[in-house]
């Protein structure tokens, strides 16, 4: 595989707040990853170092770029949507593409225009007039009319509702993703982009406490329905967590074979959310 | 269970993995003659964005399907079903029918006592008086 973004050791302060804590990993080409996280576990951070909007120490590189220090010759091969509308709220949307035409080397009009034939936008519609999910819809065609080899989606459908939302991902799929393209994409609705992914890495408090591919993460984590009088004979298994659920104990284990739960009660593959859950509250309640 | 309204249904089983769910509906969609031999499958990328999956996940689906031979790549194309595909399900669905279930249903029977003859009778007449549809084939 080989690694578009690698990160080795890196770290971010704010004054004394550790928002990014000696974090290592690589994302491959042709992967969309997940990044999964609580409020305030560093994942903006982490996009703003990939994105070179802020310095960090240890090593950071970004399609073979150092992305604070190369930002600019970063910038034309990656793509950014943040969970904060950024597109100036007075431009028209064939301003806007007039501007993009002019200032970015990747940017195919055609391109935007056919994707925007698509959608209800105008091209002499005002940003300010159009709707969340049109300045989204806007925001995701002109992403992909640009020949990006990375693409970052920072919450992208947040406050959508979900006609938008589902629109949003499909575009996604059917548009802009292939295989030399990576996407890295952070939301808190994981079940909508579950099955989208091929790996996912949970972030909490600054540190990654997951960091897998979809495919092996039913080798690695069980859930395990039990009736009440098989509980104590699961707990055995050392559990990462527990919870109750219509009577019947749920728990989760790491790293257990299927086979030594046999018996107990239904097994299954942890959702997601569920895994994040167990991961990041972690320990038997 | 009409094939087309079924492999609308964006739902998935837990216990299975997604690519061979989508090997099963697509191996659904055969049988009921809903894709016919020669037909194109939709798009790896139509399939991936209709149901927001991975398409590597759509792809690997596929690729049982061409491993087990019911379906074929043509370069620059797409994948289509094998000629002789339907025939070749039907074959393997029956033997599986004849190895498998049938063995309980014979065993079931005889437990209960029950005539053959009878049955086949009891199904036929069923069969004309419902009409309905319901009793085609067995889902």
């Amino acid at each position: 595989m080989t690694s578009l973004v690698s990160a080795r050791n890196v770290s971010k302060s704010y004054g004394t707040v550790r928002a990014v804590d000696d974090v290592s990993f690589d994302i491959g080409k042709g992967r969309i990853m997940g990044l999964i996280g609580p409020n305030g576990a560093g994942k903006t951070t982490l996009l703003k170092a990939l994105l070179g909007l802020t310095d960090c120490q240890g090593s950071l590189s970004v399609l073979g770029l150092d992305p604070f220090k190369q930002r600019k010759d970063l910038m034309q091969n990656i793509c950014f949507i943040a969970d904060v509308a950024v597109l100036p709220r007075w431009i028209k949307v064939s301003q806007l593409l007039d501007f993009l035409a002019s200032v970015h080397p990747h940017f195919s009009r055609e391109r935007a225009e056919e994707l925007l034939k698509q959608t209800n936008i105008k091209n002499d519609s005002k940003v300010r007039e159009l709707s969340k999910g049109m300045v989204t819809q806007l925001h995701l065609s002109i992403i992909t009319a640009i020949e990006a080899k990375l693409l970052v989606l920072d919450e992208p459908t947040l406050g959508l509702d979900i006609i938008f939302r589902k629109e949003f991902y499909a575009n996604l799929l059917s548009d802009y993703f292939d295989e030399e393209r990576t996407i890295i994409i952070t939301t808190h609705q994981v079940e909508e982009i579950e099955n989208l992914l091929t790996d996912v890495m949970f972030i909490n408090g600054g540190k990654i406490v997951l960091d897998t591919e979809m495919d092996t993460l039913p080798e690695q984590y069980v859930e395990l329905m039990a009736s009440p009088d098989n509980a104590d004979k699961a707990r055995q298994f050392k559990p990462i967590h527990e919870r109750d659920v219509f009577g019947k104990k749920v728990m989760t284990f790491e790293g257990v074979n299927r086979e030594q739960l046999q018996g107990l009660g239904d097994l299954r593959t942890p959702d997601i959310a569920d895994l994040f859950v167990a991961k990041v509250k972690g320990g038997v309640q | 269970m009409t094939g087309a309204a079924n492999s609308m249904d964006p739902k998935w089983n837990e216990d299975l993995p997604i690519y061979r769910q989508l090997r099963d509906r697509v191996v659904a969609m055969i049988l009921e003659g809903v894709l016919t031999d020669g037909d194109a499958l939709p798009s790896v990328r139509n399939v991936a964005a209709e149901y927001r999956l991975n398409p590597l996940t759509v792809l690997k689906g596929y690729q049982e399907l061409v491993d087990e031979g019911l379906v074929e790549k043509k370069r620059g194309r797409g994948m289509f079903v094998t000629e002789g595909a339907r025939v070749q399900l039907m074959k393997d669905e029956r033997r599986r029918f004849v190895e498998k279930e049938w063995p309980v249903v014979a065993a079931t029977i005889e437990r209960l006592g029950l005539n053959i003859e009878d049955l086949l009778k009891e199904i036929n007449t069923s069969k004309s008086a419902g009409d309905s549809g319901k009793g085609k084939k067995n889902d």
